[in-house]
Formats: C-alpha cells, sequence, structure tokens
C-alpha cells in the first residue's frame, strides 16, 4: 500500500476547515512549594479531593490535602521540572488509567503508560483509580473454586473466587513464587490475571514477566509496574491503578485475579508521603488511615451478583515481615482485612520443605465452601493428620521406643509431607492433587522411601495420564470422587502399587 | 524579616498564603473598625505611611520590623514618632500591630486593603495575557464584555506573552478562560492524533476479528 501526500493533506485541511475553536475554562493556582514528589499550590479554590491536575510541562498530579490556604499535591512523575511560581490547572477529572483488552500481555505502569516497548496502548475506555467497592447487595457469595495449582494450598487452604488471601513471610520464602504459580495455573480457564509490582527491584519484576512469557501466561496477564526507583506516589498508586484494571473485566462478568507484590511496601510509599504532606504519624509512624488505604482496596475484591454478570476478582495481597514478626502492625492489619493467610516459613523453606507453607496457622476463612467436592473428600482430614504428625515428631525425637500403630503413622506423615512439596512453575491440576492426595492418606505410598517419594508422584501422574486417562477425565469432568470413580482410581492405583513392587 | 516586603518580589514567586490570610483578616478589621468610627478614607494615612515613610526611609523600616527591637520599646516609638502626627485611630492600629508582633506585615496589609476596597467598589482585578499589547478598542471590548457577563468593573492587569501566538487569556480569580491561538493549536493537533489513533486501532480491531464488521 501507498500513501498519497495529497490525499492526506486534503483530510487533514478538512479537520482544520471544520475545526471551532472552543475557549477552555480551567481552574488555576500556583505553585508556591516543591520538592521529594509533593507540591503546595495556591489558588485552585474550588479543587477536588483526589482531582488530577496539571503542571505545565505535562507532568500530572492529585490533590491530596486540602488546606486553609494551600492545596498540597501529589507529583506523578518528575518534580524536578517544576519550579515555584509554575501554574498549575485543575482538570475536573478523577486520577484515571486505560483500561481494557488492549492491556493483556502488556507491563504498565501505574498510570497506565506502556513500559514493555511494545508501542501505544490502543485503548479508548478508562476508569478512576480510585472507585468504591460493591456494597452487600450487590455480592453473593464465595462458592467457585480458584485453583492455585498448589497442593498444599488448594486442599488445606483453598481460595475462591472473589476472595482475599493474605501470602504472608520473611523474605526469601517464595511469597511471589506462590503467586506466580497461581497465574500460572490460571492459562486456559478465562481468568484473567494481574500483577502489581509494588517496590520492587526491578530486575525482579524483569525476571517475573520472563517467567510469564515462557510459560504463555502473558497473554492473559497485565503487569502494574511500580519498581523502588519509581516516585513513592506511583508505588502508592499502583494496587488502586491494578485493581481498576481488573474491575474493567469483573464488571463485564469476566473472572479476574489480582496479586498485590508487596502491600508492604505501598504502605511504607503512603507513609512517606503523608508525612511529607505533614499529616500526624502514628504507630511506626504510619499514618492514622493506613489501615483503610488497604481496606478499601481489598474490599474491591468481589464476587459479583447474577445481575451485575457474577464477575470475580480474587486478590492475593502479599505482606513481608521482619523475622516472622506478624504482630507488626501492617501485618496485623492485612490479616485483619483478608479472608485467610498462607503462612510461609523460613525454617520449612530451609529444610525443604517448598512451598514452606506453615499448616497449622495458614488458614482459608471462606475458601472451604469453594472447595471441588472430590478434594473435599480427599483432603478433609488431611489438616487435621498433620497436625497429629507434627505432635508425633516431636515425640518421637525423645528416642523412645514407639509401637507398631505409631511409627506407621509416622511413616505414612513423612511420605505425606513430601508428597506436599511441589516444584516451581509445576502447578498441578485439581485431578492430579486429588490422585496424589488419595494415594497418600489411604496408604499406597507407604512402601515408596521417603526420598523417592517425588519421583514416584510424578510416575503416578504419568502412569494415570497415559493408562488411566478415562478415569481422569471423568474426574475432570464431574469434579467429584463418585463411588464409580473411586473404584476405578482404587484399581489404577493397585496396579500402579503392583507394578512398582515388581520393578523392586 | 525584611524579606516579608512584596514590593520587590518577582512575579513568579509568591508570598506564603499563611502570612496573606492573616494580612486579609488585619485589613478587613481595620476598614470595619474605621467604617464604625466614621472614618471617611483609612488607606490614606497607611498608605502615606508604607510609600512615603517607610519605602523613604529605609534604616527606619529596618529598626521597626527587626526582631532585636523589643516591643516595648516600638511601642515608644510609636507613641513618639507616629502618635503626635497622625489620628488617634490609626495610632491606636499601629499599637495593635506592635503589640501581637505584626508590624513587618504593614506592607501586605496595605496592598490587601487596596484589593479589598476595590471589590467593595465592585471592581475586580482581572488578569489579561495577549501575544502582542492590547489596542485602546480591544481593550474597552475586552472591558465591556466582562462587565456584561460578570456585572463587575474589571480593572485589567495586562501582560504580554508572545508564545501565546494571538488571542488572549484571561484570568479571573482562580478560574481561567484560554482562548488564545496556542490552546486552539494544540487542541486541533490533539483532535487529529486522537483521530489517527482510533483509525490504527479500528485497523487492527480488523485484523484481530478476521469475519470482519
Amino acid at each position: 500500500m501507498k500513501f498519497k501526500a495529497d490525499e492526506i493533506a486534503s483530510v487533514i485541511q478538512k479537520e482544520i476547515e471544520d475545526f471551532r475553536g472552543q475557549i477552555q475554562t480551567a481552574e488555576v493556582g500556583r505553585v508556591i512549594e516543591v520538592g521529594d514528589g509533593i507540591a503546595r499550590c495556591t489558588g485552585l479554590s474550588n479543587v477536588m479531593s483526589g482531582e488530577m491536575l496539571e503542571f505545565p510541562n505535562g507532568t500530572r498530579g492529585f490533590a491530596f490535602n486540602l488546606e486553609e490556604n494551600s492545596v498540597g499535591v501529589v507529583i506523578l512523575g518528575d518534580y524536578l521540572k517544576i519550579a515555584e511560581g509554575d501554574e498549575v490547572r485543575s482538570t475536573g477529572k478523577l486520577l484515571s488509567v486505560p483500561v481494557g483488552e488492549a492491556l493483556l500481555g502488556r507491563m504498565v505502569d501505574p498510570l497506565g503508560n506502556p513500559l514493555d516497548g511494545k508501542g501505544p496502548i490502543l485503548t479508548s475506555s478508562s476508569r478512576p483509580v480510585e472507585w468504591l467497592a460493591a456494597g452487600v447487595a450487590e455480592r453473593q457469595p464465595v462458592k467457585e473454586p480458584l485453583q492455585t495449582g498448589i497442593k498444599a494450598i488448594d486442599a488445606m487452604t483453598p481460595i475462591g473466587r472473589g476472595q482475599r488471601e493474605l501470602i504472608i513471610g520473611d523474605r526469601k520464602t517464595g511469597k511471589t513464587a506462590v503467586a506466580i504459580d497461581t497465574i500460572l495455573n490460571q492459562k486456559d480457564t478465562g481468568v484473567i490475571c494481574v500483577y502489581v509490582a509494588c517496590g520492587q527491584r526491578a530486575s525482579s519484576i524483569a525476571g517475573v514477566v520472563e517467567v510469564l512469557r515462557e510459560h504463555g501466561a502473558l497473554d492473559y496477564t497485565i503487569v502494574v509496574a511500580a519498581t523502588s526507583a519509581d516516585p513513592a506516589p506511583l508505588q502508592y498508586i499502583g494496587p488502586y491503578a491494578g485493581a481498576a484494571m481488573a474491575e474493567y473485566f469483573m464488571y463485564q462478568g469476566k473472572h479476574t485475579l489480582i496479586v498485590y507484590d508487596d502491600l508492604s511496601k505501598q504502605a511504607v510509599a503512603y507513609r512517606q508521603l503523608s508525612l511529607l504532606m505533614r499529616r500526624p504519624p502514628g504507630r511506626e509512624a504510619f499514618p492514622g488511615d493506613v489501615f483503610y488505604c488497604h481496606s478499601r482496596l481489598l474490599e474491591r475484591s468481589v464476587k459479583l451478583n447474577k445481575e451485575l454478570g457474577g464477575g470475580s476478582m480474587t486478590a492475593l495481597p502479599i505482606i513481608e515481615t521482619l523475622e516472622g514478626e506478624v504482630s507488626a502492625y501492617i501485618p496485623t492489619n492485612v490479616i485483619s482485612i483478608t479472608d485467610g493467610q498462607i503462612y510461609l516459613e523460613p525454617d520449612l523453606f530451609w529444610k525443604g520443605i517448598r512451598p514452606a507453607i506453615n499448616v497449622g496457622v495458614s488458614v482459608s476463612r471462606v475458601g472451604g465452601n469453594a472447595q471441588t467436592k472430590a478434594m473435599k473428600k480427599v483432603a478433609g482430614s488431611l489438616r487435621l493428620d498433620l497436625a497429629a504428625f507434627r505432635e508425633l515428631e516431636a515425640f518421637a525425637q525423645l528416642g523412645t521406643e514407639l509401637d507398631k500403630d505409631t511409627q506407621a503413622q509416622l511413616d505414612r506423615g513423612y511420605r505425606m509431607v513430601e508428597l506436599l512439596k511441589q516444584r516451581q512453575f509445576g502447578p498441578l491440576h485439581v485431578a492430579d492433587q486429588v490422585v496424589a492426595i488419595y494415594a497418600g492418606t489411604k496408604g499406597y505410598f507407604d512402601k515408596v522411601p521417603v526420598a523417592k517419594v517425588a519421583e514416584t508422584e510424578k510416575e503416578l501422574h504419568e502412569f494415570i495420564r497415559t493408562e488411566h486417562a478415562d478415569m481422569r477425565d471423568k474426574l475432570v469432568a464431574e469434579a467429584a470422587l463418585t463411588d464409580e470413580i473411586e473404584g476405578m482410581l482404587k484399581k489404577a492405583l493397585s496396579a500402579f502399587v503392583a507394578r512398582l513392587a515388581s520393578k523392586a | 524579616m525584611s524579606d516579608m516586603r512584596s514590593i520587590s518580589r518577582s512575579d513568579s514567586v509568591l508570598e506564603d498564603p499563611g502570612a496573606l490570610a492573616v494580612a486579609t483578616m488585619y485589613a478587613q478589621s481595620y476598614m470595619t473598625a474605621a467604617a464604625a468610627e466614621g472614618i471617611a478614607a483609612p488607606e490614606e494615612e497607611l498608605n502615606s505611611l508604607v510609600d512615603d515613610v517607610l519605602a523613604v526611609f529605609p534604616e527606619f523600616e529596618q529598626l521597626l520590623m527587626s526582631d532585636l527591637v523589643g516591643r516595648d520599646d516600638k511601642l515608644a516609638i510609636v507613641d513618639r514618632v507616629f502618635a503626635p502626627k497622625c489620628s488617634e485611630f490609626f495610632a491606636n492600629f499601629l499599637r495593635v500591630l506592635v503589640g501581637h508582633g505584626r508590624i513587618e506585615m504593614l506592607p501586605q496589609i496595605k496592598t490587601v486593603l487596596g484589593r479589598l476596597q476595590e471589590e467593595a467598589a465592585g471592581k475586580k482585578r482581572i488578569r489579561v495575557k495577549s501575544a502582542r499589547s492590547l489596542s485602546d478598542a480591544s481593550r474597552s471590548q475586552i472591558v465591556n464584555h466582562l462587565k456584561n457577563t460578570f456585572g463587575f468593573e474589571p480593572i485589567l492587569q495586562e501582560t504580554v506573552d508572545a508564545s501565546l501566538l494571538g488571542g488572549v487569556v484571561l484570568q479571573v480569580g482562580d478560574t481561567v478562560y484560554d482562548s488564545s491561538l496556542r490552546s486552539q493549536l494544540k487542541q486541533l493537533k490533539d483532535r487529529l492524533v486522537e483521530k489517527a489513533f482510533n483509525e490504527i486501532q479500528s485497523g487492527r480491531d480488523r485484523f484481530s476479528h478476521p469475519e470482519g464488521d
């Protein structure tokens, strides 16, 4: 195709002829003080809280503090180019970000500007960053499962669509890994994922994006990135911007998953802003409304009722603790807001139990309703069995002679722990999880040496998939362990055990 | 505190809004008190003090505004120097200012008082920015138009900004009415860009849905 210069010229000419300039009216003010990413302005007498403002060089900001004689403005961008005396214009609009299908597979900053060099984001719709969460009448209870693909979570702390499940733990305990595995497992389920990186190292964000791309998960994922090099205001609005992008899909009746990685850094960014704005500091120097900062964000995760399309937004906020201190300010706040938490422990991590989930203190307050029938049946007593095993294990360390039954219980416990280990980026389908946990709890692994459990489990999945695909398909379709399927499963497992014995 | 003087400030540097609020409060009280006393032109003495005395004798101004001089000494100065020469009302005003430690706000109070009196007389200052200096005809046109629209007597504060290219920009209070050529060209540019943008998007949509529209 060739462009014709005169054709283009005539189109532009027509545009110019039809153009009727309008007088632009705007409220203005002037900058009296600027620094550290914030500005204080006079004028702007009718500005609204949270309204978007524009500085002369095109940098945007929003009204954060409305004071008697001045307005405190948070600058979203380069504040070094703003000088005292500059004119600030109000736009009459709330801070909003572009939303829509065009964002899928892209990496954007919290204002929706592309960061991945794949060209502009072509979408005409936008959504305010701050949005009031759906009310009570607009919701329905959480009842559909959101499979994480991680055995230990889906079996013992199940997550439902529309739930907020906190992932909490010290640094380097695999918090992000759990979230990424969950995103990977949403492939072909129609769940749209948003990964909000807030205050993370740019290199780790690049790593996450690379993993998502490699596993083909980027096609249904939006990455919102505010690195630790970005100014605090961007880190602060990042999670809200991500939530707005997910809400767009949710209100279309789709299912979404959003990961906030991590909210402790967002709280720190918010603390910085508040202190610069001279809001009074409270506990740990956080401002008084840091709880509201997180509660209004997480409250936006809902399961909508049928009239609104039945969409959902599942949130996986991440909180980093220091030395396992969960009673610090921000962890307790977010624990109390969310519908349960997955607690990751460094001790377990270094023992090689990965994901390093502490089963005893991890809970899910609503997910149980959302578990598939099959999983509920096989995993019902798993938590209690494991707890009993932990007690026995501690007792056994005293070196006491154990009777046969207790020894058997211990042996099965060791194998269960081994069975719940899972490699990173290897989410399992819920049917495979059911098979593995069923085999473990019913003792089909009792003869397998502990060190070989992982390998044998892999062989089992292979075996089921190739030789008992009909049973697996049925389990996938019905998502329940009916007598018929259980019978088939027992037969398949006995055949597997027999084969193992013959090999040995 | 001699840097509180607003006279020599450049336009882009702003007054402290807190100080301005305090000055407004004093100016308002001064006006109300003068009206209650039946004093016809209270601004006269204030203007004369600032323009004829303080501007002419900067050392005296420094003495009056310096923190090194105590309140009692300043009160004595007011009593000895000003009280015999001015009305009792104005001398009292100065005493109040000294007593509250706000004497350094005199120039600001003077400015605010002038503005308040203009407002009381139904006048308002309008900032007019134009690409070239206004002709008398266009000036009177703007004045008449503003008078008819807003119903007050405008006082034009004109500035010339060649980067506007043409047209005028009016600022009434905090609201700016921008009909300059520069912003209209920007509007036109944005519209053309947006149109091209939509073209690209619709082109892309055609590709992504092979069954076509």
